[in-house]
């Protein structure tokens, strides 16, 4: 089997931010594979460990973007394509899915894997976009994945309960971190990863226009999210304590 | 006249809440834009959510009524909402952002050739589209974001626009829709562990979440019965819907739901901001933890530094008390 995994190189939501102007600047430069993505790489090697096959992980980004290439490369992956852009475009998840689906087009997979979502941003929308692109079935927030034949297994986390559901081959399937804990690649695995291929596609050969209808969203700006003052702290016996809050979620609060 | 279509999602033949609230707003972007809000629902049996409707007020009321659409599957309800677009070219397709919804934003988007918006805390319409808020950096910051386009298809988080009820009669029409099994491109072997009776969490007034300080039967057995007083539903961290203590559609958070009730007690959780991301919005929050320093703290209204197994057992007597009164 042919697994693609398409990754993203995504800001650290836990290093310090600061707005400024309406802009969002990281202090630390900090940047890691997608939680989601690599959730999705994982699952990729335990089927290959099963079933065997070959693993591409497929990025669109930057130059700095290539140690996130390499990390999943010394997770395990084979070979990786870089679309290499300048960092400075305006591209959204329409452009990434355009781009991915031109990369694509003469491609030949058994399945593609997304992240459900990208974690600095939570749109969750490229993987369903780049199905529709390229015609394929696809199943989305997958919490596990079989290889049943030729076909594959994908249990889905939905509203209320999973669902199980049988998505044939090509198909893409959008993965949730609740299906795996990603590996930590070991010092073979990152030996090995800087002798692994990496395909460098300058984004424009992708005979994609990025700048104009294929980007659909922009931002105007970032804002500060209102904070919530921290109310009173209670502390000592848990008896005076439990009365005292009881009855001020009923007076004061109204919420019982 | 162009329209704002509402996606109307319905569950067991109820409508969600959720969806009401985006209708609620469309209806009032409608008003003072001169345009026509239109709601539509998709379901095996669609009529008696259609009637439902009419007194939240929408303009028009569309119905795609098949047999398919029992369970969720993404073929189906893509086409559905495809023929949906194209018969109405409304200015903005509005759905409450449910697993169900984010499952065929992106696709409609790539087939519609429209902007997709998902996730918003606020929407506007422009001119030429839609200006929107949404939180991002795992709710840490709002981003302001428009998108253009003679159609923008949004999905608006739960709890961002209260329901208002307003008089209408709108007529409900149906949309022709025919769907043959051999169009489905996947297919639905099972499903596992639905819900069924349980209390919504996306849309439950108060919620109970549990985090990995609640360690084994004696702490769940306090949670429920908490849950049980209050009348609230459980929802839990990362933590133990990973450990399968609790179901995992109960993961509230960045990767599970969004909640907003009215009352959030959150018991041996450590506000994570992935947790803090889901529940953030809720009204009065409510933290036990037994480490004073943790960072659910800085949002807690009311922060119990304790042992949950020791703060549970009186605190529950005092609300039975307090229910009583
Ligand atoms: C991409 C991504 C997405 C994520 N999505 C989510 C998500 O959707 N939802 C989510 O919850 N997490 C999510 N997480 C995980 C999140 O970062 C935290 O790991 C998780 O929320 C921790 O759960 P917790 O608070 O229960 O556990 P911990 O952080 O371990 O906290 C347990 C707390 O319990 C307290 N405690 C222990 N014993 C007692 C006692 N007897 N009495 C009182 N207090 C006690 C401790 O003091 C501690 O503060 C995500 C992470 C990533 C990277
Ligand atoms: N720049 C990118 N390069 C490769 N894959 C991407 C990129 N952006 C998004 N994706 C994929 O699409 C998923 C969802 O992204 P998003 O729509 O941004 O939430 C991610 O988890 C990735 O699998």
């Amino acid at each position: 089997m042919k697994f693609y995994v398409c990754i993203k190189q995504v800001p650290d939501v836990n290093a310090p931010l600061q707005i400024k102007d309406g802009q969002l600047i990281q202090d630390a430069d900090r940047n890691i594979l997608n939680a989601y993505d690599a959730s999705a790489v994982e699952e990729a090697l335990v089927m290959k460990e099963a079933h065997g096959g070959e693993i591409e992980v497929v990025l669109i980004g930057p130059e700095k973007a290539k140690e996130t290439i390499r990390k999943a490369l010394a997770m395990g992956a084979d070979s990786g394509s870089h679309i290499l852009t300048t960092g400075d475009e305006n591209l959204d998840s329409y452009s990434y899915a355009t781009l991915l689906a031109a990369f694509f087009k003469d491609k030949e997979y058994s399945y593609i894997l997304c992240g459900k979502q990208s974690q600095d941003t939570d749109a969750g929308l490229t993987g369903s976009m780049l199905a529709e692109l390229l015609g394929v079935p696809y199943a989305t927030n997958a919490v596990g994945l079989e290889v049943a034949n030729s076909s594959m297994l994908v249990k889905r986390q939905g509203d209320t309960g999973q669902e199980l559901l049988e998505v044939p081959s090509p198909g893409l399937v959008t993965c949730s971190n609740d299906m795996n804990d990603p590996r930590i690649p070991n010092l073979k695995g990152i030996m090995q990863s800087k002798r692994k291929p990496v395909d460098t596609i300058p984004v424009n050969d992708l005979g994609v226009d990025i700048s104009g209808e294929n980007v659909k969203t922009s931002v105007i700006s970032f804002e500060e999210k209102p904070t919530r003052e921290p109310g009173k702290k209670y502390e000592g016996e848990p008896d005076e304590i439990a009365k005292q809050v009881a009855q001020l979620l009923d007076t004061a609060e109204n919420v019982i | 006249m162009s329209t704002l279509l509402t996606y109307i999602s319905v569950s067991e033949g109820k409508i969600k809440r959720s969806s009401l609230e985006v209708l609620s707003r469309c209806n009032e972007l409608a008003a003072q834009h001169g345009l026509k809000s239109a709601a539509l629902v998709v379901d095996s049996d669609p009529s008696a959510a259609a009637e439902q409707l009419k007194k939240y007020g929408p303009d028009l009321i569309y119905t795609i009524e098949n047999p398919i659409f029992k369970n969720h599957l993404n073929t189906p309800l893509l086409k559905a909402l495809t023929t949906a677009v194209e018969k109405l070219s409304p200015k903005v397709v509005a759905f409450a952002s449910t697993e169900g919804s984010k499952d065929i934003l992106g696709a409609l988007a790539a087939n519609q050739k429209a902007a997709p918006l998902a996730d918003v805390s606020e929407f506007e319409l422009t001119d030429t589209g839609v200006k929107a808020k949404r939180p991002v950096m795992a709710s840490k910051i709002i981003s302001a974001v428009q998108a253009e386009g003679p159609t923008v298809i949004l999905t608006v988080r739960s709890g961002s626009y209260d329901v208002v009820e307003k008089a209408g009669d709108a007529a409900i029409e149906s949309i022709p829709f025919e769907f043959s099994d051999d169009q489905l491109k996947i297919t639905l072997k099972e499903i596992i562990g639905a819900a069924g009776d349980k209390i919504d969490l996306s849309e439950a007034e108060t919620v109970i979440a549990a985090g990995r300080g609640v360690k084994d039967d004696e702490g769940r057995k306090l949670i429920d019965e908490l849950a049980s007083v209050l009348n609230a539903a459980i929802g839990a961290s990362r933590a133990l819907t990973e450990a399968g203590v609790y179901d995992p559609s109960l993961q509230i958070g960045q990767t599970g739901k969004v909640v907003s009730p009215q009352l959030y007690i959150g018991i041996g959780i450590s506000g994570a901001i992935q947790h803090v991301a889901g529940m953030a919005n809720s009204k009065v929050i409510v933290a036990i933890n037994k480490d004073a320093d943790a960072p659910i703290f800085e949002i807690a209204d009311y922060g119990i530094v304790g042992d949950l197994y020791k703060v549970l057992p009186p605190f529950i007597e005092e609300l039975k008390k307090v229910k009583s009164n």
